[in-house]
């Protein structure tokens, strides 16, 4: 442990650089390897909309520019880097001209609040109950109740979200159905609208954890599994120390470690949102912003969404790197 | 005055194929301040009884029958007592110091915090002062640095000091009665030493009982009052180690006594036969192995020093190379297998250096080179049969003529290890012991008609009884077969017997080097003559030496530095050049 030393810092901060710019690059050219021309399509929805257009080549021109897409593809790559690394993602060409990292900007706190909650909700009962299925003094009722609970997990989190909202909504009437905020609360920092959003996150959270926590239990019964074998966990035992102990300092402290670096890895993910559960929930966030940008083409809106999942899982990933050593003294920060 | 006597204990394991009888019909006592040694092959029950005092057996075995008494409880019987006195009988009555040293400590806490846990579990919460204090008592009464060790992680530690580390858990609350399980296995000759005498001294002075788990039959003798042999669960001898080790009655008893082997004993192998088979023909004059000015740097850190000889292979030899853990013998069999390469100097194979080989070449040089690895458990692919790991190189090296001639040559390998072929083949490894498996890496090596075998420590994790047995096996592949042998062990006891030529090896020195009967009979360097003081004899007028000469030459070796090996002599065939 103790302090990180500089060159390690350097090379994890060159290592992020590198990873986010690598991935931009391939953002930016795969949609390019496509016969797809944004600039057709918005002209078309304009056609549809709006019967004949008069100096059609004249708009299509002022797009282009507005697009930077008159410039050369070198040009428009530099430029698409810089504006990457400043959160400029230009403007979207379906909800034109509001520009993307707004959207984003709108969209992200809704699925980093929804998502960062089920996944702390998730993380912390799918480990506790795989630690529980292998730990000796689990009351019999769970060891039997808990395996019986991954049926949930076979399920597609669309159908639990129905399930639940027929359930909690339709017949219970306890939770509201959709939507991320009451009508009749104004957003802002208020007691009534923090209360309201927390009542309208409560199912689809819950749609989440249900049909997520199965991939944590199944991970952690199997380290569980190998500490039990270990010989400090005989060791405690034979020190006389109180079966709760053993199982909380020894075994889950032991057992948590890969946990925490997959966890990491779902930070990242966790921000394209479970799409089709914001879908089912009308849930403002990442995952429903990407949905509409595929359907409708939306090519600066996918390159933005998919940029911020890349730059999320790679600091991610950076922070554990630098926090490892804290909660596993064997991992040392190398030169 | 007695601290546990077990009154006809016995063990059952249910399992699906009926109840296995682990233990039968057990009784003996253990007295005050007395050591009893329980002693017996794998599977033979002396961890299992000894488990039972603690009630930690594993699932689902438990006592079926007798009495488990410990006579300073109000109600001795701890099978009556419920599962949270139990929990306070371990550690403070009874505690227990585990096999796997390496392993027993907790990795993500500090040494002291492992030690403050056990006494708060018993005590309650006390002030961070006394266990402090308490704590660095321990450590300091097992001879490690309070200031030191108490903070640091395990991974930090040396596994001698993890050992000590787990005997100092164990009597830091003067408990009556302490139960170690193989506390030495893992360890070299000298550390030991060492760790064994620390925990010798501890228990005399806190007056505990111990009960020491093994099954060497040497380490017995130097530590314990009382024996207790154990066969497939049942006790077949107990009494004063004197009369044990001098006068055994039981035929098993016996066979453990005289499967030791002794420096400068009888000898265990068979005289050879008629039957010397010739060995490696040279075609241009080279030799079969040649180091050159080899050496191995890992970043800073020198694992061996420039190192040449020369093996010229035409009379099958034996060489062994010795030392303890860390001393490099394993960097240098992994360099002459090429898995490594040198960070100077050159490894030929036949004139060739082997790390500048044509496809063709390396082919044909991991065809006659073979290696026997120390962990016979780790050899085989759990998913295959065994005759998959002999079948499949001798296919692949093209030596196949056929099914038939596979099935042959299979079998015929399995005879020259001493296995019968009908009860190892088409069986999965899991389904053989130890010792099978071993002799089924033997066999495997041989269907291939090496002309060089590498052996890095292929029977330290065998039962001694075993030992003689795959050495013997590995001695007849010189004889019969003209196969060359470099043996790599930290058993001078059977470097003795086995090899033509020894070479002792020092923090990547060699410090010593010669004929067996010179080196290892009349040592001459301090550091071999350590090694061999270290040994425990199965002879009671054999002193093992205290605890101070332990610590005292361990302290001496630091301050050697042993670059001039002293040559002892020759033997044809082997040449050894000062590096």
């Amino acid at each position: 442990m103790g302090r990180i030393p500089l060159s390690y810092l350097t090379n994890r901060v060159f290592t992020l650089f590198l990873t986010v710019f690598v991935a931009a690059t391939l953002i930016w050219i795969i949609p390019r390897l496509s016969p797809i021309d944004p600039i057709d399509v918005m002209l078309g929805r304009m056609a549809a909309g709006g019967g004949t257009i008069e100096n059609s080549e004249a708009i299509l021109q002022q797009l282009r520019e507005s697009f930077g897409l008159d410039q050369p593809l070198i040009v428009q790559y530099f430029l698409y880097i810089v504006n990457s690394f400043t959160l400029d993602f230009g403007l979207s060409t379906a909800s034109f001209p509001t520009p993307v990292s707004s959207m984003i900007g709108y969209a992200l706190p809704w699925t980093l609040g929804l998502m960062f909650i089920s996944l702390i909700i998730t993380f912390v009962i799918g480990n506790l109950l795989g630690a529980l299925m292998v730990w000796e003094h689990t009351p019999r009722l769970w060891k039997v109740a808990i395996p019986a609970a991954m049926v949930f997990t076979s399920i597609p989190p669309i159908l639990s979200g129905l399930l639940l909202m027929y359930v909690f909504s339709t017949q219970l009437r306890w939770l509201p159905l959709s939507g991320p905020y009451g009508l009749n609360v104004e957003p802002g920092w208020t007691f009534a609208f923090i209360n309201s959003v927390l009542y309208h996150g409560f199912l689809p959270a819950m749609s989440i954890v249900v049909v997520t926590f199965g991939f944590w239990a199944l991970g952690m019964r199997g380290l569980m599994i190998t500490v039990q074998g270990e010989d400090y966990t005989t060791l405690a035992k034979a020190k006389g120390l109180k079966p709760r102990y053993i199982l909380y300092r020894y075994m889950i402290r032991n057992a948590i470690l890969p946990q925490i670096t997959a966890f990491a890895l779902k930070i990242g993910l966790l921000v394209a949102g479970q799409v089709l559960v914001e879908r089912i929930f009308a849930y403002p966030g990442m995952g429903k912003l990407l949905y509409d940008a595929i359907l409708t083409q939306d090519y600066p809106v996918i390159q933005g969404v998919s940029f911020v999942i890349i730059l999320m899982t790679a600091i991610a990933v950076f922070l554990v790197d630098l926090i490892y050593p804290l909660i596993d003294p064997r991992i040392r920060h190398g030169g | 005055m007695t601290v546990l006597d077990l009154r006809n204990v016995s063990i059952d394991f249910p399992t699906s194929k009926g109840v296995v009888h682990a233990v039968t019909d057990v009784s003996l006592s253990v007295g005050k301040g007395r050591r009893v040694g329980f002693i017996g092959e794998s599977g033979s029950g002396k961890t299992t009884t000894a488990l039972s005092a603690m009630r930690m057996l594993a699932s689902p075995g438990f006592v079926a029958g007798g009495e488990i008494l410990l006579n300073s409880l109000e109600k001795p019987n701890l099978l009556d007592l419920s599962d949270d006195d139990m929990r306070q009988v371990r550690l403070s009555r009874i505690s227990y110091i585990p096999q796997g040293a390496m392993n027993s400590l907790n990795p993500v806490m500090r040494i002291a915090h492992q030690i403050w846990d056990g006494i708060v579990a018993h005590e309650g919460a006390l002030p961070q002062g006394d266990l402090q204090s308490r704590s660095d008592a321990a450590l300091a009464g097992v001879g490690l640095d309070p200031e030191v060790v108490g903070d640091l992680y395990p991974h930090e530690l040396s596994g001698g000091m993890k050992q000590r580390v787990c005997i100092a858990i164990g009597v830091c609350l003067n408990p009556d009665l302490i139960i170690a399980d193989e506390p030495t296995s893992a360890l070299d000759v000298i550390t030991q030493r060492h760790v064994m005498q620390t925990l010798r001294d501890v228990q005399s002075e806190i007056g505990a009982g111990l009960i020491l788990i093994g099954h060497d039959m040497g380490l017995m003798a130097q530590s314990v009052d009382e024996i207790a042999v154990l066969k497939k669960g049942q006790l077949v001898e107990f009494g004063p180690v004197r009369q044990i080790i001098e006068r055994p009655e039981h035929p098993y008893t016996k066979e453990l006594i005289s499967s030791v082997p002794l420096v400068g004993g009888k000898s265990f192998l068979e005289p050879a036969g008629e039957e010397t088979a010739t060995g490696f023909r040279s075609e241009n004059g080279e030799p079969l192995l040649e180091l050159r000015q080899v050496s191995k740097h890992y970043g800073a850190v020198t694992a061996l020093h420039p190192m040449n000889f020369t093996l010229d292979g035409e009379v099958p030899k034996i060489i062994s190379i010795v030392g303890q853990s860390g001393s490099g013998k394993s960097t240098l069999g992994s360099l002459m297998l090429g898995f490594n390469a040198p960070s100077t100097g050159e490894v030929r194979f036949k004139g060739r250096d082997i790390n500048r080989q044509s496809g063709a070449e390396a082919l044909s040089f991991r065809k006659e080179v073979q290696a026997v690895f120390q962990d016979p458990y780790a050899c085989f692919n759990p998913f295959y049969r065994v005759n998959h790991a002999l079948k499949y190189p001798f296919e692949r090296f093209g030596l196949s003529e056929g099914p038939d001639h596979t099935q042959t040559a299979m079998v015929e390998a399995c005879r020259a290890v001493g296995l019968a072929p009908e009860t190892v083949l088409g069986r999965y490894p899991h389904q053989l012991s130890g010792g099978q498996r071993q002799r089924l890496i033997v066999a495997r090596a041989l269907m291939l008609s090496p002309k060089l075998l590498i052996a890095d420590e292929p029977v330290s994790m065998v039962d001694a009884s075993l030992r003689a047995t795959i050495l013997k096996n590995i001695h007849d592949l010189k004889d019969r077969h003209g196969i060359s042998i470099l043996y790599i062990t930290h058993d001078l006891a059977t470097a003795f017997h086995v090899s033509d030529y020894v070479m002792v090896l020092y923090k990547g020195h060699i410090v010593e080097a010669g004929p067996p009967k010179d080196v290892i009979g009349d040592p001459e360097h301090a550091y071999t003559q350590l090694l061999i003081a270290s040994i425990p004899w199965p002879d009671l007028d054999r002193d093992w030496g205290s605890s101070k000469d332990a610590r005292q030459g361990l302290e001496a070796l630091d301050r050697l530095d042993g670059h001039e090996t002293i040559m002892r002599g020759n033997i044809p065939g082997f040449e050894l050049v000062q590096g």
